[in-house]
């Protein structure tokens, strides 16, 4: 097939593509995360239960599609259910803003059991004018006290513990702190550093005994265990039915119109259930006095109850009345729940209707958006993206001209295919995920930029538009493969270990990248290739590449490394004084916490909020004044340690004293676990990613440029965290994901530099490595800074329109891009340098030279003295002149001018091959000794063999430093002509 | 937190070896490894001698790390040194 051919399939392929995904773009919706949507996320960590003491994937699999029907059931659409790691689930519910009542039904377990009741409770002993049946406690603290003192007996193997039961106590006021819990350091999960708190003290209650909680007349027992309106039971353990021997739970009504969960039982329940109310009726008639029986209104005092029990908390006691059931209760009728709301009725017979969890579902993480500040964040994170969209648009339009309109084709190519991706997997979009579509943008560019750049060099070179097209495409194309390899792979990993909002951003860093090497590469080569032969691509002018537009780098960066080393230096000393004082301001993602933003419709002062929201349990808030149009002009920030149930009393207590605006209410809590967790599986990220790319640059390269790379990367990170020390920001997840993205984007960055270092050491087999790498880096400098520069606006995009949330994803993106370009220059090539130089075949090399040069080695190969004499009489192109003069490298003494070399041995005899450093591919273009040609070679031998029917470009011929030019002009005085018969003698391809 | 402090501090310090003559053990990646590796030590041996947690940081911490660093850096060196000389003799 002609390339012509190929080109006009590609180009007919890829109009297909853009006709079928506007069609998807027109036709699907596009499913919108809860950050942009609102609603509410919660995360779930699942403890072990006496049915299942070890948990499993099968558990959580189980549980994961248990509440989908619970979910389903309460008619949540499109739910968002995953596991998180080995005991964590995460629970997506759009469009739901009651964040308690969503945890209560995706969360309860739901065990049920059923109690013969006066035989089981344990009466305190301090009532004893009461029943057994009724003698109960009015605090928690004393029933535990009180249980913690039974001897551990599993009665009849029926207990529903599989241990103790420990419970967490303020040691002065005996509040509860938390509990119960079969495992004690789960005690301490929820609370403010992990450990127990002060002043406190641990009761545990042994297998065999359970401290159960009722409310008061009959109604639902309080969520809050220090409650005045709770009272507690102490029970043994030995349940007569449990919620496996029911069927068809119902919401239903009492005959007082009281709402109630009716439910049958299943054969075998029926059975024990007869039996059992068969024993208490009896047991009734034992203890009635005589005259009682006939007499069913006295005979209530006298039955027994029936108890069930929903999660430690009794929901009803019904009594068997002997005298109406003689034989007890045969269950054909089933049995009911009350003590129930209208919705609690129907949420329960739901959840006993799906059937119990097989595991407990402990809340460790709730956030709740409202869909006021999700379109907010919506509308900020596109107006963003479009808005750095047209500024990179423009920027390439600017420099690059025509090819700069073909890159913008395939941009817009790319974001049309992007979005149809979006919408056709589809992948939910949230805001870090419309960042990493953002950052893809500046991938898709860079790719060109790679490309363009290597064109125009290719141009400048002397060959044709359409040659120049050729080569530069097939020399960028690896250099582009290597740096998007390590973009997949960056994103792979952070998709694979990090916590969910991290994710989102992975993956559409990741489906973005594939999509831009497409467009980038593919389709705008298929492009040029087909419109390469047109009038105006002859001019290069019209592409950006005449040689008064080049911009040309004539810098001894590794000579003047060590001045770079030292500024990098004392940013980090200052950093990590940063650290050490100022330390990192971590956001709740980390330390655990929660955060209210809410919007009231009464102006109220700081102090007036502060006031409502300790009233309302909260110790110690934070509160702040936040400004939010969406959410008007009375917006607050509530940072605290509450906990989701504390958040959960603060909305009441803010409606009834200012009043909340619609949607207004929006709340964050991640306990402290799931904090840990979000820092745990950020460093693991970092640090995965990390290996497995420089395995993949050793690989790709040699492992000597794999460690730079990580000093580079490091140096990166501790640079960014320092500047965040600094300056007191908040780290949140978000910057999680920047600080990944820096270590993409700065080995991204680095990778491109050392691709054209490892392509320029076969092309200068004479020259130091310190030249190679000034040779290299003034070819990729100005790609670099073009990319850089079209990253910083996107970034400052983001940091102007993004909204709190990408805001922070920027500036972290904003100092690693500076911090990262700077280092893939200034740090990551020096070091390479320095360490390459200690090769033994490096190390000859400069030791030539130095020898040749008078103890000089100049910056770059071209000034070497045996280029110099070697080639053409001073054929120096007519090029534009170098401005400043080479600065001395590192070997070169500052102010000190050079003895003349004295009588200059003869350039040293050929290096039989098997001396020669493996890197030089046999038939290399060499450079010549001092037979000009192979060190000036431009763009062209990138692959280390020069290209067939490609013109090989003249060498640029810069000025010399005035140190370089006397001893150039010692040594032709003295060699005379003797150099012209040597040069005969030794050949440019010895 | 402390560990971080330890870590900045020996690859801050480092970045100075490029004014020492590159006799370094490894060259200067040997040097990163003996600047960072003495901050961990000798940043943790203080920390540890003077009873601190991990989470406690104050400038006192940051310079707890610079004398392990200068040990670290002058051992990798004496290496370095001890290699050239042996090399030599061969």
């Amino acid at each position: 097939v002609s390339n012509r051919r190929r080109n006009i399939f590609i180009l007919v392929f890829v109009a297909l593509l853009v006709v079928g995904s506007a069609i998807v773009v027109a036709t699907k919706t596009t499913t919108l995360g809860l950050d942009l949507n609102g609603g509410t996320r919660l995360i779930f960590q699942a403890r072990p239960t006496p049915q299942n003491p070890t948990i499993d994937g099968s558990d959580i699999d189980r549980s994961i599609e248990i509440i989908r029907k619970r979910t389903d059931a309460f008619g949540v659409s499109e739910p968002e259910i995953s596991r998180i790691g080995s005991d964590e689930i995460q629970v997506g519910l759009p469009d739901v803003s009651n964040a308690s009542r969503a945890e209560q039904d995706v969360g309860k377990t739901a065990q049920l059991y059923f109690y013969d009741w006066e035989p089981n409770v344990i009466p305190n002993p301090v009532k004893t004018n009461v029943p057994n049946g009724e003698a109960d406690f009015s605090r928690l603290y004393d029933a535990v006290r009180f249980a913690s003192k039974q001897t551990p007996e599993c009665f009849e193997n029926k207990c529903t513990t599989t241990g103790p039961q420990y419970y967490l106590f303020d040691s002065r006021t005996h509040a509860w702190i938390a509990g119960p819990s079969q495992v004690k350091e789960d005690l301490f999960a929820q609370l403010h550093g992990q450990t127990q708190p002060p002043n406190s003290v641990i009761l545990s209650v042994p297998q065999g005994t359970l401290v159960v909680e009722e409310g008061p007349n009959g109604q639902a027992a309080p969520d809050d265990f220090n409650s005045p309106d709770a009272h507690w039971f102490v029970i043994r353990d030995r349940p007569a039915l449990s919620g496996t021997d029911i069927k068809d739970p119902k919401p239903n009504t009492d005959d007082l119109g009281q709402p109630i969960v009716t439910f049958s039982f299943t054969d075998t329940g029926r059975q024990e259930f007869s039996d059992v109310t068969k024993a208490i009726s009896e047991r009734g008639l034992q203890n009635a006095p005589p005259g009682v029986a006939g007499n069913s209104q006295l005979a209530d005092q006298y039955s027994g109850h029936f108890a069930i029990v929903l999660d430690q908390q009794v929901t009803s006691r019904p009594i068997v009345n002997f005298v109406e059931n003689p034989n007890g209760i045969d269950g054909r009728n089933g049995a009911e729940i009350n003590g129930l709301s209208a919705q609690e009725s129907r949420d329960l017979s739901q959840i006993l209707q799906i059937g119990a969890l097989p595991v407990t579902l402990d809340p460790i993480s709730s956030e709740t958006v409202s869909a006021t500040l999700g379109q907010q964040a919506l509308d900020q994170g596109l107006k963003a993206g479009i808005v750095g969209l047209i500024l990179v648009v423009l920027f390439l339009l600017a420099y690059y001209r025509f090819l700069g309109f073909v890159a913008v084709l395939g941009l817009a190519i790319y974001g049309l295919f992007f979005f149809a991706l979006i919408k056709l997997i589809p992948i939910t979009l949230t805001l870090p995920g419309i960042a990493g579509l953002i950052l893809t943008i500046g991938v898709a560019a860079d790719a060109n930029i790679i490309i363009f750049e290597r064109i125009k060099e290719e141009a400048r070179g002397g060959k044709s538009m359409l040659s120049a097209i050729s080569a530069g495409y097939r020399r960028g194309i690896a250099t582009i493969i290597d740096a998007n390899v390590i973009t997949l792979i960056t994103a792979f990993i952070l998709f694979a270990l990090a916590t969910a909002n991290v994710k989102g951003f992975a993956f559409t860093l990741g489906v973005g990248t594939i999509a831009s090497l497409f467009t980038a590469v593919v389709f705008t080569q298929a492009f040029l290739g087909q419109f390469g032969r047109a009038r105006f691509m002859r001019s290069p002018t019209a592409l950006g590449a005449s040689p008064e537009q080049r911009v040309r780098w004539h810098f001894d960066f590794t000579g003047l490394s060590k001045y770079f080393f030292s500024v990098s230096g004392v940013i980090l000393l200052i950093g990590a004084l940063g650290f050490a004082t100022k330390q990192l301001n971590l956001g709740i993602d980390f330390e655990g916490g929660s955060r209210i933003t809410v919007g009231l419709e009464k102006a109220a002062t700081v102090d007036e909020v502060r006031s409502t929201v300790e009233a309302a349990g909260i110790s110690a808030p934070e509160v702040t004044r936040a400004v939010n149009n969406e959410l008007g002009t009375n917006v607050f920030d509530v940072d605290s340690k509450a906990s989701p149930a504390e958040v959960r009393s603060v909305q009441p207590a803010l409606q009834s004293q200012y009043g909340i605006v619609p949607n207004g209410f929006n709340a964050t809590t991640v306990g402290p676990t799931f904090g840990e967790q979000v820092a745990k599986s950020a460093i693991y990220a970092i640090v995965f990613s990390l290996l497995v790319i420089c395995g993949y640059v050793a690989f790709r390269f040699e492992p000597k440029y794999a460690v730079p790379v990580i000093i580079a990367v490091i140096h990166d990170v501790l640079i960014t965290g320092g500047v965040y020390s600094l300056t007191g920001r908040e780290v949140t997840s978000g910057t999680v994901a920047a600080f990944l993205t820096i270590l993409g984007y700065s080995l991204y960055d680095t990778v491109i530099v050392f691709d054209r270092v490892r392509e320029n050491v076969p092309r200068l087999p004479r020259a130091t490595f310190s030249q190679i790498v000034n040779r290299s880096m003034s070819e990729v400098l100005t790609r670099s800074l073009i990319t850089g520069l079209s990253s910083v606006f996107l970034v400052t995009v983001l940091y102007i329109f993004g909204g709190a949330t990408l805001q922070d994803f920027a500036f972290a993106m904003m100092i690693g891009l500076l911090s990262g370009t700077y280092s893939s220059i200034f740090i990551a090539s020096p070091v390479l340098t320095h360490w390459k130089e200690r090769e033994p075949a490096y190390r000859r090399r400069r030791e030539r030279i130095e020898e040749q040069m008078g103890g000089i080695v100049p910056a770059f190969p071209e000034e070497n003295l045996v280029a110099r004499e070697g080639g053409p009489e001073e054929p120096v192109r007519a090029e534009t002149p170098i401005p400043a003069a080479p600065a001395p490298s590192r070997s070169q003494v500052p102010g000190v001018v050079p003895e003349p070399p004295g009588p200059v041995a003869p350039p040293p005899p050929p290096e039989p091959p098997e001396r020669r450093e493996p890197s030089v591919p046999a038939g290399a273009p060499l450079e010549g000794d001092g037979h000009g040609g192979g060190e000036g070679e431009g763009p062209a031998g990138g692959d280390g063999k020069p290209d067939v029917g490609d013109e090989i470009a003249e060498p640029d011929r810069p000025e010399l430093s005035e140190a370089s030019a006397a001893a150039l002009r010692r040594l032709r005085e003295q060699r005379g002509g003797g150099r012209q018969r040597k040069r005969k003698k030794h050949g440019r391809n010895r | 937190m402390a560990a971080l402090v330890w870590f900045t501090m020996g690859v801050a310090l480092w970045h100075f070896t490029v004014f020492v003559p590159d006799r370094f053990r490894g060259g200067i990646v040997g040097a990163f490894l003996g600047a960072t590796a003495g901050a961990m030590v000798s940043g943790a041996a203080a920390q540890i001698a003077l009873g601190k947690g991990i989470g406690e940081t104050d400038i006192a911490t940051a310079v707890y790390a610079i004398p392990g660093i200068v040990m670290g850096l002058a051992v990798v060196y004496a290496m370095g040194v001890r290699a050239g000389v042996e090399a030599e003799r061969i």
